[in-house]
């Protein structure tokens, strides 16, 4: 049987991809045709299969997703202000997928991690540098329109909620993800 | 139909609500049951009415008139 803090790990990971994936979808439904919507549409498809590969992964462990309330990126317009354009958005979207491949590569450290866990992580990162990627490229191609320093401040303004969130959680998930943190060290 | 009518109908329509609910002193955060859906909104109203809203002018929106203000403010005469 799975242990009880991966479990609630593995389904808190389902969760985030599941909102993720809501969230981008209807951007890429909203957004004019244009690279970003392109872009945007690719990453809402990547966001919901890894929605599923986490669903299947936790089956394979003999485990059912568990149903959790609010996820972290929830969390981010309370502390940085809601993103008020698209170049907003892209900019706290970086932030977060930069803290999900953090999240992620720590995972993958943690000792005795069970092969489908390992496998899934694998799978999944990939995807993840490339939502980093073609994020920093749309924010590069955006430096015109919206100014480079403008840019820099509103990442570094999503950059601190993000710290902040992450802080949050960790305080009040500390114990779930005590092995993860045991394994930064 | 003029900028803030067009505004105000789209606002129902995005949201679902009856037109009737759309009044100026509605608070936005009473009309959506997230956070994600009223920032759907606020680029969905962007990306159609074809204007640019800035965090300092978000910081200063909470209802819809001043929402339909502030689309009808940044709209080509």
């Amino acid at each position: 049987m799975i242990d009880e803090n991966l479990h609630w790990v593995l389904s808190f990971y389902r969760s985030s991809e599941i909102s993720g994936a809501l969230f981008f979808g209807e951007l890429a439904r909203i957004l004019r045709p244009s690279a970003i919507q392109q872009d945007m549409t690719r990453h809402f498809a990547d966001e919901a299969n890894h929605a599923r590969y986490w669903t299947d992964c936790l089956q394979s462990l003999g485990a059912e997703p568990l149903k959790l309330g609010r996820v972290y990126q929830d969390q981010y317009v309370s502390a940085a202000g809601m993103p008020a354009n698209i170049m907003e958005i892209l900019a706290i979207t970086q932030v977060f997928e930069k803290r999900v491949v953090a999240q992620y590569s720590l995972h993958l450290k943690t000792p005795n991690i069970p092969t489908e866990v390992r496998e899934t992580l694998d799978k999944i990162m990939d995807d993840e540098h490339w939502h980093i990627e073609w994020i920093r490229e749309a924010l590069i191609g955006m430096q015109d329109d919206y100014g480079e320093d403008h840019i820099k401040e509103t990442q570094k303004r999503f950059m601190e909620a993000d710290r902040e969130v992450y802080k949050k959680t960790i305080l009040e998930h500390g114990q779930r993800v005590g092995d993860l943190r045991l394994a930064s060290r | 139909m003029n900028n803030k009518e067009q505004a105000r109908k789209r606002i129902g329509e995005i949201l679902e609500q009856a037109p009737e609910a759309i009044v100026d002193d509605a608070v936005l955060t009473s009309l959506v049951n997230s956070s994600f859906l009223l920032v759907e909104l606020v680029i969905e109203l962007q990306e159609e009415f074809d204007v640019r809203f800035h965090q300092a002018d978000m910081n200063e929106v909470s209802t819809v008139g001043q929402l339909i203000d502030l689309i009808d403010s940044r709209m080509k005469p």
